[in-house]
């Protein structure tokens, strides 16, 4: 679970930058198809082929601050159409595109030159954006149509591109890793060194043609780094060119619907993919049966000095995160259950121990969230095999996003004052509905075990 | 007629600092020593007052035309004549006088409190709020039992209690001349007997009737019962310009009530508020009817419907960003 959220923050929160914007370059198709590695030539060599045919067509992407007319933040993007569509991720371009009277968009390209570019389209769940520079016939990547096909072998070298931390334009060498195993989110992990500043940085094969996005890494790793695979770049690319720009100051209600339209199939996921009982000393909980929910479990039965009470909890989490802003990582769901067992705790201090433990924290986004509000209850169902509950529903509401909600519900066993159940749900940006709906199985699946 | 009055100079602090018996039908006030009674005051005329009694056997002070004049006690104006059967006080120049018939009613005699009573008191209630306290740290205990861990805070307590009680006795001291420590210490450890009674009920309340919102009166129930202590505290001390006294006392416990509550929103608002299941006693403490998932779900409309509100109340800013970080 830690290890988790470490993931997220790891990935996500770290602004990354830039990439470069090709002035002019050799006519895309022709470099590609002689870049291939032969046999008997060392591999850098395929990375300086790559990076020569490159180099026109990436860009750094800076996002200013209007008034000061500097940086914030940096990141990458790279050129997709001979008219000036490029691509990047959308958190490399969220700061404009939520407060586009603060900040402006401007790219960077390796032969130095600048210019304005305009927000054409953004897909938060893939944290992809299509930009346009200002320009007519210019270099661009393809898309390998490997990639969309989904067929990339695992091992294949891939070259990861953009400006790390504003040093200047780098390509590094990495591994095709495949897909992530137990993720809701398709993301190609790619073992290479992606850091800061690289985000929206094309990846591509040997070929260099597009096989994905730079988007993230794991701090607590080494060179683990995920990429955004480059079907959805084509989807996102495919609706830019159909439907009109997004209008720069309607794209938070479009950030609202892209949230709201994110959680309600991913509840379905979680519907579809079904629930499971699972057992916790003499009680029954709920499990979720989707890949994606990872579990880990922990005790407290080794801690010095000996533990007063018994702890086993498990804790599952969707893992999943959505950045929106700077200040705002939503889109997860976690779900824990921790059974207590006193060991010499008399009933007072057992319950006393309880109501230290039973917080669920929401982080730190106080003020992107109104205040919390809550309600609490005894719950139970009569004549059924379920224990009394006590429950409590807390929920706060997104400032900038109508109908999202923060909601938790924690539920403890009331049957026996030396033990319990202690059951924690958490849903990050969700619709009152799924709430609802998901907080009813998760309560009446608290049950006796036979 | 062998009526008598009683003529009383009053200290600067309100206390009788003389007391003279007048036989016959009118006394003289003044600084000159022909007068029956004689005041040390630079603002007295030699000869101030005439003290008698009118027809109806009434008491009325007169000036003998005097420079400063003659005021009633608590009056601002200036009168020639003065009738004292209602309002016996009397001012000249800087001195306060009362003038009394023979006949004037005195209060009741008043029970005395027998010699360490309060003390008694005061160690009863210690000792019986020492032991409760005493069980409360043992049922909140969950860490290894250490006897630090117990008796620390207790001394803490006990220590500030004492400070409390003394610094009233301090205040009585200086103004009444009595410290009386014994009396305000049992009135001290009666409050926080109380507090504790309340804190107490106020937890078990909230939590068996699975209602939160007791915790916001629990903080004002002891706001009150801080002003009702200071309020005890000073009929201890005496009751001499209460009325100032305790409107400082109220506008400060207002005060610090406002202060905590802001305090509190500020910090949530800020800091964020962790999801909880609030303050847990055991099942037996249960007060309230069991509901069904769906009248508990049901209810968490309401939630919804509050923080729908809220977000329109205070809509976001057009920033999103407050810092200029760069990544």
């Amino acid at each position: 679970m830690r290890r988790l959220l470490v993931l997220v923050a790891g990935s996500l929160a770290a602004g990354m930058s830039l990439s470069l914007a090709a002035a002019s370059a050799p006519a895309p198709g022709t470099s590609p198809a002689t870049a291939g590695a032969r046999p008997g030539v060392p591999l850098s060599s395929t990375a300086e082929r790559v990076f020569e045919m490159a180099k026109p067509r990436i860009l750094q992407i800076r996002t200013l601050l209007q008034a000061a007319g500097r940086q914030t933040t940096l990141g990458s993007g790279f050129v997709v159409s001979s008219d000036g569509y490029a691509l990047t991720n959308y958190h490399v371009v969220s700061r404009f595109a939520l407060d586009p009277k603060t900040y402006r968009l401007e790219y960077l390209a390796p032969d130095g030159a600048k210019g304005p570019l305009s927000l054409l389209a953004i897909d938060v769940a893939h944290d992809l954006a299509v930009v346009k520079v200002d320009h007519a016939s210019l270099p661009y990547f393809e898309i390998d149509p490997r990639a969309l096909a989904g067929y990339l072998p695992k091992g294949e070298r891939m070259y990861a591109m953009g400006n790390p931390l504003d040093l200047g334009f780098t390509i590094v060498e990495g591994t095709n890793n495949g897909l992530v195993d137990k993720s809701y989110d398709e993301r190609i992990h790619f073992s290479g060194a992606i850091n800061p500043g690289m985000s929206g940085g094309p990846v591509t094969g040997a070929d260099g043609r597009i096989v994905g996005i730079n988007v993230a890494k794991r701090v607590d790793g080494e060179q683990v780094g995920f990429l955004v695979p480059a079907k959805f770049a084509a989807e996102l690319l495919a609706r830019a060119r159909k439907g009109p720009p997004l209008a720069v100051d309607k794209a938070r209600e479009e950030v609202g619907r892209q949230l709201d339209a994110w959680q309600a199939s991913f509840y379905d996921a979680l519907r579809r993919e079904g629930f499971r009982e699972a057992s916790f000393g003499p009680y029954r909980g709920l499990e979720s049966a989707a890949p994606w929910m990872t579990c880990w479990a922990a005790t407290n039965a080794d801690q010095v000095p000996r533990p007063r009470a018994a702890i086993n909890s498990t804790s599952c989490s969707s893992a999943t995160s959505l950045f929106v802003s700077d200040r705002i990582l939503t889109g997860r769901v976690d779900l824990s259950y921790s059974y207590y067992k006193s060991i010499d705790l008399n009933a007072f201090q057992f319950a006393h121990e309880l109501s230290r433990r039973s917080t669920a924290g929401f982080g730190n986004q106080a003020r992107r969230l109104t205040e919390q509000e809550c309600r609490d209850d005894f719950v139970a169902m009569p004549g059924s095999h379920r224990p009394p509950l006590r429950a409590t529903w807390c929920m706060r509401a997104y400032r900038e996003f109508e109908g999202l909600y923060n909601v938790t519900v924690l539920a403890l066993t009331q049957d026996r004052d030396r033990e319990a159940l202690l059951a924690r749900l958490t849903m990050l940006g969700v619709s009152y509905a799924n709430a609802v709906d998901t907080g009813r199985r998760f309560l009446e699946a608290i049950r006796w075990a036979r | 007629m062998g009526a008598v009055m009683w003529i009383e100079v009053l200290s600067r602090h309100g206390e009788v600092a003389a007391r003279e018996r007048i036989e016959g039908p009118e006394a003289r006030v003044g600084r000159a020593f022909d007068n029956d009674v004689v005041v040390d005051d630079p603002h007295v005329a030699p000869h101030h007052l005439r003290i008698f009694r009118a027809e109806d056997g009434e008491l009325v002070a007169e000036d003998l035309g005097t420079l400063n004049g003659l005021y009633p006690e608590h009056g601002a104006h200036r009168v020639q004549r003065l009738p004292l059967a209602k309002e016996p006080g009397i001012r000249i120049g800087r001195t306060t006088l009362r003038v009394h018939d023979a006949a004037h009613a005195v209060a009741a005699e008043r029970l005395l409190t027998p010699p360490r009573a309060h003390a008694a008191w005061a160690a009863a209630l210690g000792g019986a709020l020492l032991a409760a306290l005493l069980a409360l740290q043992w049922l909140n205990l969950t860490a290894e039992p250490s006897a630090n861990l117990i008796l620390l805070p207790l001394l803490g307590f006990t220590t500030v209690v004492v400070l409390w009680s003394g610094l009233w006795a301090l205040l009585s001291r200086v103004f009444f001349g009595q410290a009386r420590f014994a009396l305000q210490l049992r009135i001290a450890l009666t409050a926080c007997i109380v507090l504790v009674a309340w804190e107490q009920a106020a937890g078990a309340l909230s939590f068996g009737l699975a209602w939160r919102g007791l915790d916001e009166y629990e903080a004002l129930g002891a706001w009150g019962l801080l002003a009702a202590t200071c309020y005890a505290h000073l009929q201890a001390i005496g009751p001499r310009h209460m009325r100032i006294a305790l409107g400082v006392i109220a506008a400060l416990i207002v005060a610090g009530a406002t202060m905590q509550y802001a305090g509190k929103s500020e910090e949530s608002r800020f800091l964020g508020q962790e999801a909880t299941l609030g303050e847990l006693r055991p099942p037996g403490f249960r007060l309230r009817a069991l509901s069904s998932d769906d009248d508990f779900l049901k209810r968490t409309e309401t939630v919804k419907r509050e923080v729908d509100q809220s977000r329109l109340r205070e809509p976001p800013s057009g920033a999103l960003f407050s810092g200029l970080d760069s990544d």
